[in-house]
């Protein structure tokens, strides 16, 4: 039933995958701002440490973001799918909750990657 | 019965095969949106479709089968998972046929190992469509999870496609 090519083909993907998967795995740390974007467009950058309720309000969808207590969760969404919501909540950089229905997407960033050139930093 | 009417027989069954194959992946792609796996993270499902049109790649060819995963993604996106749904099962979907047919083409793989690839193909297409539509590759950290979750379920199905596919009847194809 299962060939040598098999096992070759299994040990490949495990050996491509792997690695890919470390690299995208390894949770960066000192993460402090929240960045929530929609359609790719950076909708606002907000501090970690500051308790704050979002709504975004984007072509009819909406989606409420509670940040507290340094963890950011997607509390509320009109999507069907509720995903983003069941993530949970998310504190270290490079974890990100994602509404694909909505192309809703938040992020926790580091202060130094948030600084480039981003005019739209709210506070509060 | 002259030859052009037992041609005709031949590809009226085939067009009742296919049809019957198509039935049954959006029968399999039902029974999986009414029953979801308990994991938080999206796109980890079984793949029981695939496995109809596995054997569909082994049986009646790529045409049949292109066309069968196809009617399926139209008809399951229309009745269950929405028009979005559907372009991230286009995405998986035909970059995983393509990629089984090819490795079936070979004749080095098993039923196995080319479930194994479609699976792992499959949502690596659609975390890629997601990163598009989202334009953002940080969604690649579901790659991990994706590209395991591929795997196992691609053994899975494999191995389950290979003992359905021996007890078949061989006159149907």
């Amino acid at each position: 039933m299962i060939k040598k090519a098999d096992i070759i083909l299994l040990i490949v993907i495990l050996a491509v995958g792997i690695p890919m998967s470390v690299l995208s795995l390894t949770a960066g740390t000192g993460g402090d701002k929240v960045k929530i974007s929609t359609d790719g467009q950076v909708y606002g950058i907000y501090p970690l440490n500051e308790d704050c309720e979002i709504d975004v309000t984007e072509d009819g969808h909406t989606n409420h973001i509670t940040i507290k207590d340094g963890q950011v969760s997607m509390s509320y969404s009109t999507c069907r799918n509720q995903v983003c919501v069941n993530t949970g909540a998310i504190s270290q950089a490079k974890d990100a909750i994602v509404c694909l229905p909505n192309r809703v997407v938040v992020e926790i960033i580091s202060s130094e990657e948030g600084k480039g050139g981003d005019a739209d930093v709210i506070s509060g | 019965m002259s030859s052009q009417a037992k041609s005709r027989g031949q590809s009226t069954r085939r067009l009742a095969f296919g049809a019957m194959f198509t039935a049954l992946a959006l029968i399999f792609s039902y029974v999986e949106f009414l029953i979801p796996l308990p994991v938080p993270v999206p796109g980890i499902k079984l793949g029981l479709a695939n496995l109809v049109i596995i054997i569909a790649i082994y049986r009646m060819g790529f045409k049949y089968a292109f066309t069968i995963n196809c009617v399926r993604i139209i008809a399951s996106g229309l009745l269950f998972s929405g028009v979005f749904g559907m372009l991230y099962s286009f995405a998986g979907g035909i970059l995983s046929l393509v990629v089984m047919y090819a490795l079936y083409r070979t004749k080095l793989f098993s039923m196995v190992g080319v479930s194994m690839a479609g699976g792992v193909m499959h949502n690596l297409g659609q975390l890629l469509t997601a990163c598009l539509i989202v334009s953002n590759i940080r969604l690649m950290s579901y790659f991990a999870v994706l590209l395991f979750s591929g795997l196992i379920s691609g053994i899975l199905i494999g191995i389950v496609a290979y003992h359905i596919e021996k007890r078949l009847p061989q006159d149907i194809r």
